[in-house]
């Protein structure tokens, strides 16, 4: 495992959970700041789940990795100023109430505070949450959330996980790769002083240098820079604890700021089509700069070849315009435990993982260069080339309030409707939905706002419920 | 409604069989005030109607047209089907069953299917099917549904084994008495716009014109409208599924039992289908006719039979593949006239279903408006879903050793489309399935098919040989026994359908 980042940690974790039997080596320690993966705060509702399955208490994330909880997210000023909205997790919403909030956006094409579409956007209104416990029917049972953390602390945790599973690990810098005579597999890396270390699998979590993929002679570079235009990016260091349920990503008129909750602090991240003087940055994150980092957006081609599987930003490189980094991440990771190989690696397995790889790198291109679609960031950030089927959903979207399936996107359809519509896309309505019947919109509509009561009632008041969540251990920071 | 609602789209539907007047039945339900919906059909051409088993998803097109189950079983005369058992495809003498459902369940993100293997590389692996309900319950001629909960008793769907002949005249019915105006007459004229070539009118042989925004096609293989008149080419699929025949011959049960499933039995030059219904067995051989006769075929049908003929065997002809487009101008074909997959898998009513479910998906906005982005969107998800189920198709014959006739010599030899020849590999080296979200057959149908035709992949997944295979054994064992426990508590078929005789059966 070559990178000792929080992404490193959990894959050396997940690898040697799967298979007890092998030994597992981290090499090098935490990546720069530019592998997002490895930096990020937060994470999707999709690392909960792979968190339960290799035995990552959420409860000590809380206790001892300053964890805390989103529900939604907020964008604002992708449609225009003043304009906004809030995209939460999930896909449960009832057929019909999705009919009648699809009505009402295109009604209130323009509004600056539509109704909550989500139970998750009516809690993190109230501030009141805490998860529901698990299995349980509860009227929050529905509701899907994201976890944050302290990086640093987080790491921490994993690497306690690690060492007590056995993981080894060895401090050092790459200095060779010597591949297998006549085939397409690394036989050992060389670390700088202390000679070589040979393995049957090696997994790139180096960041976005790639130190074994990218030395692997056919490692080929596939450029996104014609659809993602961020170039700078701009991170300030926390400060002064944040306790909230909602997060926000927002466009201004020099680029996009995502501002992360945190026990720790404030994360502000600014990213911009051009380099900035410091104190243009400075001033547009309200906080000192603590790094600056330029970017050049693209993937592997191949992120599996031969005996080499690169994850997180050694895959794929963008800009971290919401927490994309990690999902991608561990939804490889989830993907590298599927079709995990023994030692002889059929060149179909790896074309399998690659092409549904490749899918997932895609889609989470594709998601970001919606941002960049609307006429509001071109302003920002220029004219880009929209990938793949983004034209397509956007066109059915805004006539139809259609969201096409497409395999393995990061978002459910549900979430990139909301994601479309706080980006200041009108959804359209179709003849279906027309023509669907009031009465089911009505009873709906009742529903939903009896289980928002529910909801309401049964969720403690966020703010002291993590506090006590989190009495065993104060937040962690630096 | 939409306060300034545009005309309705005026849809006419020619052909009035199974898709016809399924088609006019979702719109005119599924659009009410958007869409007015006329359907031309002629008493003097008859349907194909052969299409007698389904697949789940008949189950929620009927539920979204607020159908009654029990009025439209009774009604068809239909039995439950739990999937379909096939004999003597991998080689003569061996047979599994497809089920609408799993094999065991997934165990530390590892498919059950490589425990399995690795029991059976300890030969302690019995059947897969005996880790599967569905397979168990099929085979002990039981039926209850499945539970909502999401206990072993929620692992399995069931779909319906009814009379096609009496599904069209019920769709019929339901269609007329939400308003779809049926028009008998045959189509001798197809007047068009000569600017745009899209269709404009069609004439009666008695001198009606029918005037219509949007034209479906259901006209059946004939496909007037799409392939005639605007003369969208065929793609034609036989040299990969050649039969191109098949010899309908119902007959009566030959025992008391009420099979839950469908039977498709290899035969020298295809196969013949045994779909039981509450008051005759479907039965009927589907055959390459480069490889035998017509005659032949009805005696081996006639001779196959285990009930009494009901009628003289009836012969249909088909060409597998599909239009390359489903959706030209203003004209839609849905069912047979924009494809046809012969019916092994019972696919026949789900892809009409599909064009349907499509075609409401992105019906137009307005009377003239059809938008070619929409018509695009239709004709790329329509191939997805013909190319998938054919793919699945064409495995059943190549994944075979048999060499015993012609037929199954060039099935089991020719170079199949380079999507299944991916898969098949990935599968024979390791065990793996080709995953996708969107179409039909995931991977339970794809492991029913590759184990129950005896091809095994070299390996399987190393993390299914960490567990001893003796703690293995008794863990599948476990299962099997707890699957046993629900199929002993299961009614059978036929008593379910006794037992619910004032709801469900007339005949049963």
């Amino acid at each position: 495992m070559v990178g000792g980042g929080q992404l490193g940690v959990l894959a050396a974790i997940a690898l040697r959970r799967s298979l007890p039997g092998c030994e597992v080596i981290v090499i090098g320690g935490q990546p720069g700041p530019a592998s997002f993966a490895d930096w990020s705060p937060t994470a999707m509702p999709f690392t909960n789940k792979l968190h339960d399955r290799l035995g990552i208490a959420e409860a000590d994330i809380i206790a001892k990795a300053g964890g805390s909880y989103r529900l939604v997210t907020r964008l604002s000023g992708w449609g225009g100023a003043g304009q906004g909205s809030v995209v939460a997790y999930g896909d449960a919403l009832d057929p019909a109430l999705r009919t009648a909030l699809a009505r009402d956006r295109a009604r209130a094409a323009g509004a600056h505070a539509p109704a909550p579409a989500s139970l998750a956007q009516v809690l993190a209104e109230a501030g009141r949450f805490a998860p529901p416990p698990p299995g349980e029917p509860s009227p929050l049972a529905a509701v899907d959330y994201a976890l944050r953390w302290h990086p640093p602390a987080y790491r921490a945790l994993l690497i306690a996980a690690a060492q007590a599973l056995g993981i080894g690990y060895v401090e050092g810098v790459i200095d060779r790769i010597e591949l297998v005579d006549g085939d397409d597999n690394i036989a050992a890396i060389g670390i700088a002083g202390q000679g070589l270390i040979a393995a049957d699998l090696f997994v790139d979590c180096s960041g976005p240098q790639a130190a074994v993929l990218a030395g692997h002679p056919h490692f080929v570079f596939t450029d996104w820079s014609d659809s993602l235009p961020t170039r700078h990016i701009y991170c300030a260091a926390p400060a002064a604890p944040v306790i909230a349920l909602e997060d926000r990503v927002t466009l201004t008129s020099a680029g996009w700021v995502t501002e992360v909750a945190g026990r720790d602090g404030r994360h502000i991240t600014l990213g911009t089509p051009a380099a900035l003087p410091r104190a243009a940055a400075e001033a547009l994150l309200g906080a000192p700069v603590q790094a600056a980092i330029a970017l050049t957006p693209g993937c592997a081609a191949e992120p599996w070849i031969g005996n080499v599987v690169a994850l997180g930003d050694a895959a794929a490189r963008f800009e971290p315009l919401g927490p994309l980094h990690l999902d991608l991440a561990h939804r490889q990771l989830a993907l590298l435990l599927e079709m995990l190989p023994g030692r002889a690696m059929a060149p179909l397995e790896r074309a399998e993982y690659n092409r549904r790889s490749g899918l997932m790198m895609e889609g989470v291109r594709e998601v970001l260069a919606m941002h960049f679609a609307s006429p509001e960031a071109q302003r920002v950030f220029g004219s880009c080339a929209l990938p793949g089927r983004v034209a397509a959903v956007i066109d059915q979207f805004e006539r139809r309030g259609r969201i096409p399936f497409r395999e393995e996107l990061p978002l459910l359809g549900q979430e990139q409707f909301a994601l479309l519509v706080a980006l200041g896309w009108t959804p359209g309505l179709s003849p279906a939905a027309k023509a669907a019947d009031p009465a089911a919109e009505t009873s709906a509509r009742a529903a939903f706002e009896a289980n928002a009561r529910a909801a309401l009632a049964f969720a403690p008041s966020y703010g002291p419920w993590l506090a006590s969540a989190a009495a065993v251990s104060p937040a962690p920071s630096g | 409604m939409n306060d300034s609602a545009p005309k309705p789209v005026r849809v006419v539907v020619l052909g009035g069989g199974t898709a016809g007047w399924m088609t006019a039945a979702g719109v005119a339900k599924l659009l009410p005030g958007l869409a007015s919906v006329q359907l031309v059909e002629s008493e003097e051409i008859g349907i194909v109607g052969v299409g007698e088993a389904t697949l789940p998803h008949i189950r929620g097109f009927v539920e979204k047209l607020g159908i009654d189950e029990a009025a439209f079983m009774k009604a068809t005369h239909a039995t439950f089907k739990l999937g379909i058992d096939f004999r003597d495809f991998g080689r003569i003498g061996e047979s599994y069953i497809h089920p609408f459902g799993s094999f065991g369940e997934e165990v530390g993100g590892v498919g059950f299917h490589h425990y399995w293997l690795e029991l059976a590389r300890h030969g302690k692996a019995r059947e897969i099917g005996d880790y599967s309900l569905a397979v168990a319950a099929a085979k002990a001629n039981r039926f209850r549904p499945p539970s909502a909960d999401d206990s072993l008793g929620s692992t399995y769907g069931y779909a319906y084994q009814f009379d096609a002949t009496l599904f069209g005249p019920f769709m019929r019915e339901f269609a007329r008495g939400i308003g779809v105006e049926r028009h008998e007459g045959r189509v001798v004229t197809v007047e068009r716009d000569p600017a745009s070539g899209d269709v404009t009118a069609l004439v009666l042989a008695d001198g009606r014109r029918i005037e219509g925004d949007l034209f479906i096609d259901c006209s059946g293989f004939r496909s007037i409208l799409l392939g005639q008149e605007l003369e969208v080419p065929w793609e034609d699929w036989t040299h990969w599924l050649p039969c191109d025949r098949a010899a309908a011959m119902p007959c009566t049960h030959a025992t008391e039992d009420l099979r839950p499933y469908t039977t498709a039995t290899a035969m020298p030059a295809g196969w013949r289908w045994q779909i039981p219904l509450q008051h005759r067995m479907g039965n009927g051989y589907v055959f390459s006719s480069a490889h035998i006769s017509e005659e032949q075929a009805c005696d081996a049908i006639r001779a196959c039979a285990e009930g009494a003929p009901l009628a003289e065997p009836r012969i249909l002809k088909f060409r597998p593949g599909r239009r390359a487009r489903s959706w030209s101008h203003n004209v839609i074909g849905v069912g047979l006239a924009s494809g046809f997959l012969e019916p092994l898998e019972s696919t026949s009513i789900y892809l009409a279903q599909m064009a349907i479910t499509y075609l409401i998906e992105l019906f137009p906005a307005a009377a003239g408006a059809i938008d070619p982005r929409d018509r695009d969107e239709f004709n790329r998800l329509v191939d997805m879903e013909y190319d998938r189920v054919r793919d699945f198709l064409i495995l059943h014959y190549h994944a075979t050793t048999r060499d015993d006739s012609e037929f199954w010599n060039h099935v089991r030899t020719m170079r199949v489309p380079d999507s299944l020849a991916d898969k098949l590999e990935l599968w024979r080296r390791a065990g793996r399935i080709e995953k996708y979200s969107d179409g039909l057959f995931y991977d339970a149908s794809w492991i029913a098919v590759y184990v129950g035709q005896g091809l095994l992949p070299e390996v399987h997944d190393p993390r299914a040989a960490m567990i001893a295979p003796d703690a293995l054994a008794r863990a599948t064992e476990r299962l099997r026994m707890a699957v046993t426990g629900e199929v002993a508590a299961m009614p059978g078929h036929r008593d379910y359908l006794r037992g619910e005789a004032a709801r469900l059966a007339d005949a049963a």
